[in-house]
């Protein structure tokens, strides 16, 4: 048997390893690498940016702990995008009932990160409201769209002022009637709860969405036809996002050239206050590593194969 | 506490919700007294009928999502405070209101089911602890775990809830054995292992493009080809860098077609030109497969499998 | 003279889109009434997927080793009562040979119409004492307890083929190479598309796209269902002739210079004169996508006067109790 036969027949195991170290290594070196935002992260934050200060944006987060390399990452880019902006929020769940106890805790802890730094604190039933869990997408997102107020009869809200009220009667929802009253609809998701957040509500309130690196391709036929405004999708997705909060498009320091150009829009500002860079920086690295160790281990699986076959063709001849 | 939010009270009145009070009760009552001799009913209903009695209901379930689709929407209306201005509108109203509690019958049905699966998986293990077949000391553990959760969760909640009118539990430094066992078990111990098995992909996906990316084929060779460029877009590093020699070599040349050969242009063009309308063509194709197992379900015109 | 019927989705060109639909719907019925009339007459072309369902089922038998069958983790919706009809029709065969068969599902709905289904073949092929609890399982409606728990019975009980149908998501790679580590042979198809790349990678016949809803039809021949299909084909072909027609319309119409564009803001339409030069001229622009009239089939112009309606309001009713109110 060959080197490269050999190598035809490696152990799975031995690659895991490999994958390990590496994958572990990068995680320890954050670097603020430069980027080419993709067109499609550029909407999502376009549209972001333009929604007017105080208005309320419903989030609808369907994603868990098992995705959270790429779905935290978005959810607290988002957060943190949302509470610079001064908007209001609703969030909830219509795909799983974990999802909205792991948003509570991206919540708390971007208030503790924005208390640290002296800027505003969210609170619930004032600037932004927690819904839970829904069951059955289709029927919610369905009855979303024919009447909000029917959908969400009977919740109550805790208010900083102590006590629950209805929640149509709390700040962030008291002018709302219908769901295009509301300014965007972002779905945070690993999972096809996009595609019928789509089918249900396309043409009743802007959407845009954050999703996984396996759920993207899936999602930007609608991007492509504006059925969603924008996405960011997988961890680049998350870490052009961050880039995008620190730079803006077309926004030149001084003499220096804009690090995001974009033909489509004139220009969108930098977030006013908060931290920009954060989870995706961190990770970003070590997406690098393992694309590199993918592509390797394709090359030398392929050489392995021709090396092989160039083998067995001489020892037949 | 506010024992109305449990008894279905609804903020306005239609055909479809009534406003707490006597009304209501004695609607409900109807309505489970309704349901207790309907149920009677069918078992008493000869088999070769029951087959029209599922037909009948699936339709009626169907119906309302089909006439709110089918009838004219009431432009812009909000129909809990608008007057209809004509009987079309009535209807187009009545329709639409009744979407919700539609919903929300599948909804209770489905909390139901959820009762079904678990006295399976309870029953499925209980057995095989009680027989010790192999392997029994797994759904022991399952089953103990089950229980914990259970009731921890629920303990948890239950405080929380309905003890804690000053939101003193949101501080761990109040905690107690309830708290500090659900944030071990959820926290510390569920939600990490459902990270670690979503991270074993990785590793599969690692030995799967090992194994099965091999160029046998002018056609596995393209497929590589658009891939590389896809993978190497993800790079951002190397897409800036990339990018920025393109921008020189278009100052240097003047040509601005080399302008095409930016790493990032590449992928967005392979992504909207090739992707995109490759997974469109697929998804028209399901979306009809599933138009026509909806009408054929909703329509009883499935013999056989669910249908029969 | 319609006036009375004027609803928010026939405004403008709204209604075309409840048309095509319509259209699909005829087009499905008329098939049906047609392959009922004479079914021999409709041919569909082989699944190579499909045709491996004998041998896989074969080879379970031989060694004595359970099939497995996991629809999906999805709702209880077309797809997984698609999923669960093609394994009632596995199932038949495999209590043919009493080949043991495990289903394991993610949801509970799911799990009561499957088991209600499986038992059903079981006694009418005068098998049912082999209808055992193992035979259809509730395992988690957690993704990845799921994962973890299918990944288990795959490895314990050394299940000789795997039969993956439905909508999968990121667990079809852990339970595609969990068999193909123990040598399964498997038969997978999802609806999603961005879980088929994982599925061709790592399984040995795959079902693409609406191959899956085709499997019924082509394994059971019954007339409703190939009528079905035909009908969907006759649907697929108008749409591809749709899409031609746009395509070369939509270029025509973008060759052209227009003064005002079209701009939509929360629901309302509008046209938006180009912008006067220094001096006062205006100058054509050329036409956007969104000014094409291709555009508009699919994105109804709904300017202000027809999207606002007043109506009366109802009298305020006394407000009903709702929350706590902190009591």
């Amino acid at each position: 048997m060959t080197f490269w036969d050999k190598m035809q027949k490696v152990d799975r195991r031995i690659l895991y390893v490999i994958l390990v170290v590496f994958v572990c290594t990068g995680l320890f070196i954050p670097v603020k690498i430069p980027v080419e935002p993709d067109p499609s992260s550029k909407d999502f934050y376009a549209t972001v940016m333009a929604i007017p200060e105080g208005s309320t944006v419903l989030v609808q987060t369907d994603w868990t702990n098992s995705t959270r390399g790429e779905s935290m990452g978005h959810f607290e880019n988002l957060m943190r995008l949302l509470m610079s902006q001064k908007l209001k929020f609703v969030f909830y769940s219509a795909a799983d009932p974990v999802a909205p106890q792991v948003a509570r805790t991206v919540i708390t802890r971007i208030n503790a990160e924005r208390k640290a730094e002296g800027l505003y604190v969210y609170q619930v039933g004032k600037d932004y409201l927690d819904l839970g869990y829904f069951a059955n997408a289709e029927a919610t997102n369905t009855n979303m769209g024919t009447d909000l107020r029917q959908a969400w009869a009977n919740r109550t809200s805790k208010v900083p002022e102590g006590g629950e009220v209805d929640i149509f009667k709390t700040d962030v929802l008291k002018d709302i009637r219908k769901i295009g009253d509301c300014k965007m609809m972002v779905v945070v998701t690993a999972s096809a709860s996009i595609d019928i957040a789509i089918q249900r509500l396309a043409n009743k309130v802007p959407i845009t969405a954050m999703v996984t690196g396996v759920t993207g391709p899936g999602v930007l036929p609608f991007y492509q036809s504006g059925q969603v405004k924008g996405i960011a999708i997988g961890l680049k997705g998350v870490y052009d996002t961050e880039y995008l909060m620190a730079n803006g498009i077309n926004i030149s320091n001084g003499d220096e050239r804009p690090k995001v150009t974009w033909a489509k829009t004139s220009s969108v500002d930098k977030v006013a206050e908060g931290k920009t860079f954060a989870r995706g920086n961190q990770y970003y690295g070590t997406l690098h590593v393992a694309l590199v160790l993918l592509i390797l281990a394709v090359i030398l699986g392929n050489v392995g194969m021709f090396m092989s076959r160039r083998a067995t063709r001489k020892g037949g001849e | 506490m506010n024992n109305t939010i449990f008894l279905l009270a609804q903020n306005t009145e239609n055909f479809w919700r009534k406003l707490p009070g006597q009304g209501l009760v004695i609607w409900v009552v109807i309505g489970l007294l309704l349901g207790i001799a309907l149920l009677f009913a069918f078992t008493q209903v000869p088999s070769n009928l029951r087959r029209w009695i599922i037909v009948g209901f699936t339709f009626l379930a169907g119906l309302p999502y089909v006439l709110a689709y089918l009838w004219p929407k009431p432009i812009g209306a909000d129909l809990q405070n608008d007057v209809p201005r004509n009987l079309s509108e009535q209807i187009g109203f009545t329709i639409n209101q009744a979407i919700d509690p539609v919903g929300k019958i599948t909804n209770v049905l489905q909390a139901f089911l959820l009762g079904v699966g678990i006295f399976s998986l309870v029953r499925v293990h209980i057995t095989k602890v009680r027989r010790k077949s192999e392997n029994w000391g797994f759904s022991t553990v399952l089953l103990v775990c089950f229980a914990l959760m259970t009731t921890v969760g629920f303990m948890d909640w239950r405080q929380r809830k309905f003890m804690d009118d000053n939101g003193l539990l949101n501080e761990p430094s109040n905690w107690g054995f309830f708290q500090y066992a659900n944030d071990l078990m959820f926290e510390g111990m569920y939600q990490q292992m459902d990270s670690a098995m979503f991270s074993m992909i990785a590793f599969f996906i690692l030995s799967a493009a090992y194994r099965a990316f091999r160029i046998r084929s002018v056609e596995a060779t393209v497929m590589m080809a658009s891939a590389l460029i896809l993978m190497l877009n993800l790079m951002g590093a190397l897409t800036y860098a990339w990018g920025t020699g393109i921008e020189s070599l278009v100052v240097q040349t003047g040509n601005p077609f080399f302008m095409n050969f930016k790493l990032n242009v590449m992928a967005d063009w392979l992504r909207s030109t090739m992707q995109i309308p490759a997974i469109r063509a697929i998804d028209f194709g399901v979306f009809l497969g599933a138009l026509a197992m909806g009408l054929r379900l909703w329509l009883g015109l499935e013999k056989g499998g669910v249908s029969s | 003279m319609f006036n009375w019927l004027q609803g928010e989705q026939y405004l403008d060109t709204g209604w075309i889109g409840i048309a095509v639909t319509l259209m699909v719907v005829t087009f499905i019925l008329v098939n049906i009434r047609r392959a009922n009339k004479n079914a021999d007459s409709l041919f569909i072309r082989r699944i190579s997927g499909l045709n491996a369902i004998d041998d896989a089922i074969g080879r379970a038998t031989e060694m004595g080793r359970p099939v497995l069958m996991v629809p999906g983790i999805g709702v209880l919706d077309a797809i997984s009562v698609q999923a669960i009809n093609i394994f009632a029709q596995v199932t038949k065969t495999a209590a043919q040979f009493a080949t043991p068969v495990r289903i394991c599902c993610a949801n509970a709905p799911v799990f009561a119409v499957a088991q209600e289904v499986i038992r059903d073949v079981y006694t009418q092929q005068g098998v049912g004492d082999k209808f055992t609890p193992e035979t259809v399982q509730f395992i988690s409606d957690q993704q990845f307890a799921f994962a973890a728990g299918v990944s288990g019975i795959i490895h314990r009980e050394k299940v000789a083929a795997t039969f993956l149908l439905g909508a999968f998501y990121a667990e079809s790679l852990i339970f595609a190479e969990t068999s193909n580590a123990i040598g399964a042979i498997q038969v997978a198809g999802s609806t999603q598309s961005t879980q088929t790349p994982f599925f061709i990678a790592a399984c040995d016949y795959v079902l693409i796209g609406d191959e899956f809803y085709a499997a019924s039809a082509y394994l059971t021949r019954q007339p409703v269902l190939v009528g079905s299909l035909v009908g969907q084909d006759w649907a697929k072909i108008v749409i591809a002739g749709m899409v031609i027609f746009g395509t070369l319309f939509g270029s025509y119409e973008m060759t052209g210079m227009t003064t005002e564009h079209r701009t939509d803001n929360q629901g309302v339409s509008s046209m938006t004169p180009v912008e006067a030069g220094p001096d006062g001229t205006v100058t054509p622009e050329r036409v956007k996508k969104s000014d094409t009239m291709v555009n508009r089939f699919f994105n109804p112009y709904t300017p202000e006067e027809l999207v606002t309606i007043e109506r009366e309001k109802k009298p305020a009713e006394p407000e009903a109790e709702t929350g706590g109110g902190g009591e």
